[in-house]
Order: structure tokens, then C-alpha cells, then sequence
């Protein structure tokens, strides 16, 4: 990452070495002091103006705003310190990555329908870039048009400390747009998006990415995010009048840790579907911002299995200001032993939107005693007209549930009861 | 087959010493709460029914084996209220429960469709959750399925009349009796004279907190005609 914002596009030589980069506080420091002192004392000759200033402006806002604390909704159950502390030059679990075995990134030119988002660049597939109608477009450093991507990072809405850090930590916002006309050609042929690290270097990543899935278009995206090392990713989704998106993401844990940030900004009658999988990691912390204007329809099912040790922390925060917006969210997780999860779910629902119809579900299956699991509806409603309701339990696994099917002759049963739980 | 000698369990039960022999079909009786439903969840060795005395089980002492030990042994328990487990499929479910590999299992698996047709379950039941959003009468039904399929040796079903219609009431002594042979044991905890009648039983088991009377079918009558504190 350092390699790529400072020295290639930047400029700016580094002012420690590599291995003086510990853990996120640490970068936090750098970046907002030496990075913005150089900046402004004109020692840097930035090859792009338009990054630069948004670089500027971000780590100025950064420098504000400071790292994100418990008293954030956001982590107010994750052990943050345990993030900040990170050494991210370290990786956990070389076991992990070591059993990854994975194409590498030249590999992905003969594949189809795919995009690789790693350390701030785009990879694609040979198909992505050609020149068709109606084709996918990508906007990223090596095909820029300035103009508009500046008009694209309008769109970025900053959310929490941690979604600044990554734009300001990424080369470049990537931009991705699946134009009208392709009706629905990306949901019968769906995009696969990963999200990577470069090396099996454990090195700090970002991305920051925009995808537009413009009008009366039915689109649907596979993401895999795939953390050998630190990775943060903040993605805004834009799904504009009409359209329709069905976005699945699957979270494997490969040793690294992970931050990502998810904001959906829906136009009028657009809908969104979500389906996320995770194992967690040594932190894993994912965000969703859901941002509804008129006749939005929004499902989010989450079904996370985190695994022994590992820590999973999700926060959905949907926002409604206009009427007839219809959402469920509905997350489930089981926690293994020493496994420490959090879900903070918060609809906000402002004074002139009427009929909102709302379910929120957070259901948690605790296997051991050494298991941390918390759960957090906030229902912040400004209206009268409306439907909500939510329901967050946590429990462990029913001994009825358990006996009965041990009577059958099944030996374990808590994997069937774990299965059938994240049905 | 099983026999219990001094058999205790908690302070429902007291030095009960019963045989249940091979090839036969015994109706258990008693009155409400006396430890009818405990008895055979004790057999099958629940975890929280702490027991003394012994349980042999084909002459091998099963008391400390674990209940999942037990049912590969041969041991079924069928259960008065069923467990639903919602995420899991009653066609999964026998899959899983089947300790048998393909091809034999196939054909198995195949059978499952004729028992629930049979048995008139809906047509969608293979896919339906585990005792989820059906009647009392259907969980009872697929509990018999789940029997007629997992080939066992000794069966002890929990009130398998309850919530069964007249219907379900034919079919169920039809299915029991072609299930009965001379390798295997039934016991039936009911107090339905429709039921006992059509399952002919060899024995009938009158339990109480620290005894059991053992008679034919006309203990049953008997108590039927005088109730329990006559016999």
C-alpha cells in the first residue's frame, strides 16, 4: 500500500521504514501529521491533482475526526483496542494462508465476468474491458477520466472513522458502472468481484470503490473477500431509479483481518438484496450503511458461522427519509468457543417517512461458555405511520434438540443443529 | 432381549425389574405422572435422568453407553411431542439418521416417498422442516416413519395414538403389526382400547412408583372396566 501511495503516485518517500509500521494507531499518526505536513509544504509533485486534493481534504478530515473509540455505536461491543493494537506486519495465522491456493491475479484476464480489487488497483477479466455496448466500465488509475470520477467521490459519504482511514489510505476510488441497457445481462451472467491482498506480504490493503448499477437494470454481484493480511475496503453502491441489486458476499478466513465498510445509496423503487456468509477472523468488522429514499424494498440475511478464537463484528444502519420503504434484516450467528461477535442494528427513521414496514432479527447460537456474543437493536423512529419490529436473542443449543436426534444414532449433532440454525 | 433389574431412576422410579422379551409386543400402562414416559427415556439413557441398577440390552449391560450408543445398538424411542428442528428437512433428517452407505441407501431414501404417500403426509413432506408447521397427527406419523425405516430391534413408542384420527389410527396398527416379526420387540405406552386391541399385545405393564404388575390383555380390560386402583 505504501508502496503504491507514496512512492509511485504520490511521490512522497516514506519517512519510516517498513518495519518501524506497526499497528493502525500508528499509521493513523503518520498520516495525518507527516503525510499532510509534507503535502502542504509542497515537497510531493503529484501525477494526479484531482487525487491529491481529495488525499488532502480526507486526511485533513481524518485528522479531525481521530480514530474511532469505543463510545463509536459501531464498536461498542468489538475489542477495538485489540484492532489498534494490531500488528500489521505480522500475520496471525500463516497456516491459514499457506492453505490458500488461489489463481494468481494474471490469471483472472481469461476468466469471465470478474474483477479483482487488491491494494487499490482493478484487475479484470479480458471480457470487462472490451469495448461493447452495453459493457461494464472501469474508471481506475490506469483509465481515468478525471471529470468524472471526481463527480463519483461526491458520492462518498463518510460513516465512521474507519471508512476515512481506508479512502485516505487507498491510491485511487475505483470506479465500476453497469450501464442501462444491459437490462439484465449482469444477473443472468453475474459479476464475481474479489477483494484481495496483492502478496502473501502482510502488508495493510484498501480499496475504496464505487459501483453504479444504473437505471431499470437487475444486476447481480458474488463477492468473496479474501484477507491473507490487513485488508480494508469501503464500497459505495449506487442503485439508481428502477433497478435491482442481489449482492452475496462470502468471507473466508485466510489469517489476515478485515474491515469493510458497505454503503448503499437506493434511488427511488431501486431494491437491494443482500446475503452475506462469514467465518470471522482475528478481527473481522463489517459495516453496512443502507440509505433509502422512495419505495425502496432492502433484505439483508447474514448467516455467520465464526469460528473458534475468531472475532466478528457487524453493524447495519438503515436510514429512511421518504415514504413506503420496506426492510428486513435478518442476521444470524454462531459463535464457537473464544469466538467474540457483536451486532448492532439501528434503523433511523426521520419524520417524513410514512409507511415504513421494518423487521430486524439478530438470533445468536452461543456453543461454549467461553463464547462473547452481544446484540443491539436501536429503533430510532421520528414517525408515527409506520411498521417495526425487531427481535435479538442469544442461546445455546437445545439439549431437547440434541437428545432427539442423538436417539437417532447420530453421534454429533450440534453440526446438523449448526446447519440447520443458519438455514 | 432388555431386561431392567433393581432398576431405579431419580425418585420417579424404584427397583423396577422387567424383561421384554424378543418377538413380543408389550403395552405399558399407568396412571398420569407415574413414570411411564420416564421409563423409556431412561432406557434410552436421556442425560439428565440420572438411574441405578442395571439395563441389558442383548445381554450386554448398556448403562453407561450414550444414547446415540444405544440407538446404533437397536434401541428406538419414539416421542409423545415430537422435536421440531426448523432448518433441517424430515428427508435430511432420515438421511442423516441412516447408517447405512449408497446403494443400499438410495433405495432406503426411495422408500421414504412410498411411507409418507402411504401414511397420506403431504407430497411436499420430504421437504418440510422437522416437526415445523405440521399437526400433532403428522409428527406422530412421521415418528412411525422414522421407525419403519431406521430398522431397529426394540422400539418404545411414547403415546403414538395422540392426535392421530380414526384414519391414522388404522394405519398405525397396520404399519406396527407388519413391523412386528420374531427378531424384534415392541412396547407401547397408551391407554387407547382401540390401539391395545389391534396390536394384540403379549403383555401388559402396569407401572407404579416401586412396582410393576404384569398381566395379558385382560389386565387391561380389567382396568378399563375398574380403573387403575382396582387391579
Amino acid at each position: 500500500m505504501y508502496k503504491n501511495l507514496y512512492l509511485q503516485n504520490v511521490g512522497l518517500t516514506p519517512q519510516l521504514s517498513e518495519d518501524t509500521f506497526y499497528t493502525l494507531e500508528e499509521l493513523f499518526d503518520y498520516t495525518t501529521t507527516t503525510l499532510t505536513d509534507n503535502f502542504f509544504d509542497g515537497s510531493v509533485s503529484p501525477r494526479n491533482e484531482v487525487f491529491v486534493d481529495a488525499y488532502i481534504k480526507n486526511i485533513n478530515h481524518l485528522r479531525n475526526v481521530g480514530m474511532p473509540s469505543k463510545h463509536n455505536e459501531q464498536f461498542n461491543n468489538a475489542n477495538l483496542n485489540k484492532l489498534l493494537d494490531f500488528n500489521i506486519l505480522i500475520n496471525n495465522n500463516f497456516n491459514k494462508m499457506l492453505n490458500y491456493v488461489d489463481d494468481d491475479v494474471s490469471s483472472i484476464s481469461y476468466q469471465s465476468n470478474r474483477l479483482v480489487f487488491s491494494d487499490g488497483a482493478v484487475y479484470t477479466s479480458n471480457d470487462i474491458r472490451e469495448k461493447k455496448p452495453f459493457n461494464v466500465q472501469v474508471l481506475d488509475f490506469i483509465h481515468s477520466n478525471k471529470s468524472r470520477q471526481q463527480e463519483y467521490i461526491k458520492f462518498i459519504q463518510h460513516t465512521d472513522n474507519f471508512s476515512n482511514l481506508t479512502f485516505a489510505f487507498s491510491p485511487f476510488t475505483n470506479i465500476v458502472t453497469i450501464p442501462t441497457g444491459s437490462n439484465d445481462k449482469f444477473y443472468k451472467n453475474p459479476l464475481s468481484i474479489e477483494y484481495r491482498n496483492i502478496t502473501e506480504e502482510p502488508y495493510l490493503e484498501c480499496n475504496t470503490s464505487i459501483i453504479d448499477i444504473q437505471h431499470n437494470l437487475k444486476v447481480k454481484i458474488n463477492e468473496s473477500v479474501k484477507a491473507t493480511a490487513g485488508q480494508m475496503n469501503f464500497t459505495t453502491y449506487v442503485l439508481r431509479e428502477n433497478s435491482e441489486l442481489i449482492l452475496t458476499r462470502k468471507s473466508t478466513d485466510l489469517g489476515g483481518w478485515n474491515i469493510f465498510d458497505s454503503v448503499f445509496i437506493c434511488h427511488p423503487n431501486s431494491k437491494l438484496t443482500i446475503d452475506t456468509e462469514n467465518n470471522g477472523s482475528s478481527y473481522t468488522q463489517e459495516n453496512f450503511y443502507i440509505n433509502s429514499s422512495f419505495k425502496n424494498v432492502v433484505k439483508l440475511k447474514g448467516r455467520n458461522n465464526i469460528l473458534t478464537g475468531n472475532n466478528f463484528h457487524q453493524y447495519v444502519h438503515q436510514t429512511s427519509n421518504d415514504n413506503d420503504n420496506y426492510s428486513s434484516i435478518d442476521i444470524k450467528n454462531v459463535g464457537h468457543t473464544y469466538a467474540n461477535t457483536s451486532f448492532v442494528g439501528r434503523y433511523d427513521i426521520g419524520a417524513m417517512s410514512r409507511n415504513f414496514d421494518g423487521n430486524m432479527s439478530n438470533q445468536n447460537l452461543m456453543l461454549d461458555k467461553e463464547t462473547k456474543m452481544h446484540t443491539r437493536p436501536i429503533l430510532d423512529i421520528k414517525t408515527k405511520e409506520i411498521k417495526c419490529q425487531h427481535g435479538c436473542t442469544i442461546s445455546n443449543i437445545n439439549e431437547e434438540q440434541k437428545y432427539y436426534l442423538n436417539t437417532r444414532g447420530i453421534e454429533k449433532p450440534e453440526q446438523i443443529l449448526i446447519k440447520s440454525f443458519l438455514c | 432381549m432388555l431386561k431392567l433389574t433393581n432398576f431405579s431412576v431419580q425418585d420417579i422410579l424404584q427397583n423396577i425389574n422387567v424383561q421384554f422379551d424378543e418377538g413380543k409386543t408389550y403395552v405399558i400402562m399407568g396412571k398420569n405422572g407415574v413414570g411411564k414416559s420416564t421409563l423409556i427415556h431412561s432406557i434410552m439413557g436421556r442425560p439428565d435422568l440420572e438411574t441405578e441398577g442395571s439395563i441389558e440390552f442383548l445381554d450386554q449391560d448398556i448403562s453407561e453407553l450414550s444414547v446415540d450408543e444405544r440407538a446404533r445398538l437397536g434401541i428406538f424411542v419414539s416421542f409423545q411431542t415430537p422435536v421440531s428442528i426448523p432448518g433441517l428437512s424430515n428427508f435430511q433428517f432420515i438421511k442423516q439418521s441412516l447408517d447405512i452407505k449408497m446403494p443400499e441407501m438410495k433405495a432406503k431414501l426411495d422408500n421414504f416417498k412410498t411411507l409418507s404417500s402411504q401414511m397420506n403426509l403431504p407430497a411436499d413432506w420430504d421437504k418440510r422442516n422437522l416437526n415445523t408447521d405440521a399437526s400433532g397427527g403428522e409428527k406422530k406419523k412421521n415418528e412411525l416413519i422414522q421407525l419403519l425405516m431406521l430398522d431397529k430391534k426394540f422400539a418404545m413408542l411414547d403415546e403414538p395414538d395422540s392426535g392421530l384420527d380414526v384414519d391414522g389410527i388404522k394405519t398405525l396398527v397396520e404399519q406396527l403389526n407388519n413391523w412386528k416379526n420374531k427378531n424384534n420387540t415392541l412396547v407401547v405406552v397408551t391407554h387407547y382400547e382401540q390401539l391395545i386391541q389391534g396390536l394384540n399385545p403379549d403383555a401388559v405393564i402396569v407401572l407404579q412408583k416401586d412396582t410393576v404388575k404384569v398381566g395379558d390383555k385382560s389386565l387391561a380390560e380389567q382396568i378399563f372396566n375398574n380403573g387403575f386402583d382396582n387391579v
